[in-house]
């Protein structure tokens, strides 16, 4: 299609200035061709080179499976933890172990929490050992109890063995408050950090793809079926009802 | 039997008005069927544009988690039965009660959930877009309800002038 409007530009072009084509006939169409495909190659490459982190492991699953569903959240915000409690538990228990879903966390750590970063800084250090699982269950479990004093070691240590656990305090101890959180879109969640954290990037990664869903708050969620993404969902969903969106999928 | 002016005038606005009432129906029906992400038109992706809907009819957390889903499979298709009903001309009356009644409750839901600070997009469309605000509101309050109330009341009007004027001759008859 732009292969032709271009050829008949360039006729349009031949015809309205004659001397302009006329030595060599079609060696306009020739450049048009060499700038159209400069040009695709151009708009090809990204605006800005950024480079995706590998996250660690804060998902349940293959990642083969039919389904992705990828979930926003804060582990200190009380509709998460009931989006997780009685919603995302399901998931895993029953549609993550049989290879239908495959359930990706993604960190969203909002400013009016005031540990939300901390916890999320808890969770991606426990990830680097293997530990997510245990982690996110102990966060959301004791929500209350730390988020009134901010003692989340207390937490993660007694999800998991004391070998573990050391390996993460070490992680933990290369940085200190704060940590990052998603205060606006366009603020990278990176600006006022002072001692970082060896995982804050991939929590920053997670704030920039939260952003670029326009998530407003958490809970949220992305479900993809064979590349096919859907829109995004911006509030918890009951489990009856997502049972039926991944039945309705895995029946087509 | 001639018409007055005023009577045609009246039949031609309600014709459009009810034309117009089908028309934001269909389109609010066809947004929450029409298969999302690109997917081919089949039985199974409209199956899946139903189960999306029924997330959103979840997200206003007024019904029960039973009842989400048979209102998320009903609704798309009783638009559709209204509008053409409205199109229909036939017992306007009643459709465009009905129409009145359905815009209410989807105000009173919207008004809940902004109420509620709920974050949620209305889902009148279809799925995605900016959560219900204002707008939503004012659209749904300021246009779709005066014209739904509009072609009630004009209905009725319509119904009595035809009852008056049926009514005339036979008693001219009678006298004569």
């Amino acid at each position: 299609m732009r292969f032709v409007r271009t050829r008949k530009e360039g006729e349009m072009d031949r015809r309205s200035k004659p001397g302009l084509f006329a030595r060599k006939p079609g060696s306009g169409f020739r450049i048009s061709v060499v700038l159209i495909a400069i040009l695709c190659a151009v708009s090809k490459l990204p605006a800005t080179p950024q480079t995706t982190l590998r996250a660690p492991g804060k998902s349940y699953g293959v990642s083969t499976a039919p389904i992705k569903m990828e979930v926003y959240s804060d582990y200190q915000c009380p509709y998460c933890r009931a989006f997780y409690d009685q919603t995302l538990t399901q998931v895993i228990r029953y549609y993550v172990p049989s290879g239908k879903v495959y359930l990706v966390h993604h960190d969203f750590p909002m400013p009016m929490h005031k540990y939300s970063g901390e916890a999320a800084r808890w969770a991606n250090a426990c990830a680097e050992v293997g530990q997510f699982e245990a982690a996110e269950t102990a966060l959301y479990d004791n929500q209350d109890a730390w988020g009134s004093d901010g003692d989340i070691a207390k937490y993660i240590a007694a999800a998991m063995p004391a070998s573990d656990f050391k390996r993460v305090e070490a992680i933990m101890k290369q940085g200190a408050m704060p940590a990052p959180q998603a205060h606006f879109p366009s603020a990278d969640p990176m600006t006022g950090i002072v001692h970082p954290c060896p995982v804050d990037p991939y929590i920053a990664q997670d704030i920039r793809l939260g952003y670029k869903i326009s998530t407003p708050g958490t809970p949220a969620f992305v479900v993809t079926y064979k590349g096919h993404t859907f829109a995004p969902v911006y509030f918890a969903v009951s489990w009856p009802v997502l049972k039926q969106l991944f039945d309705t999928l895995l029946q087509q | 039997m001639e018409q007055t002016s005023r009577q045609k005038t009246g039949k031609i606005l309600l014709t459009i008005g009810r034309i117009v009432l089908a028309g934001i129906f269909l389109a609010a029906a066809f947004g929450k069927l029409k298969p999302l992400a690109g997917m081919p038109w089949t039985v199974a992706s409209v199956k899946t544009s139903l189960a999306m809907f029924a997330m959103g009819v979840d997200s206003f957390q007024i019904l029960p988690a039973w009842a989400v889903s048979p209102l998320a499979h009903f609704l798309p298709f009783f638009e559709i039965v209204l509008a053409i009903w409205l199109l229909s001309g036939f017992a306007l009356r009643v459709s465009s009660l009905l129409s009145t009644l359905a815009i209410c409750v989807f105000i009173y839901a919207m008004f809940s959930a902004w109420h509620r600070g709920l974050a949620i997009n209305c889902g009148c469309f279809g799925q995605g877009g900016a959560p219900i605000g204002l707008w939503d509101l004012t659209r749904d309050a300021v246009l779709f309800l005066p014209l739904s109330l509009a072609i009630f009341i004009g209905s009725i009007f319509m119904r009595r002038s035809k009852r008056v004027e049926s009514a005339t001759p036979v008693a001219q008859h009678t006298t004569a």
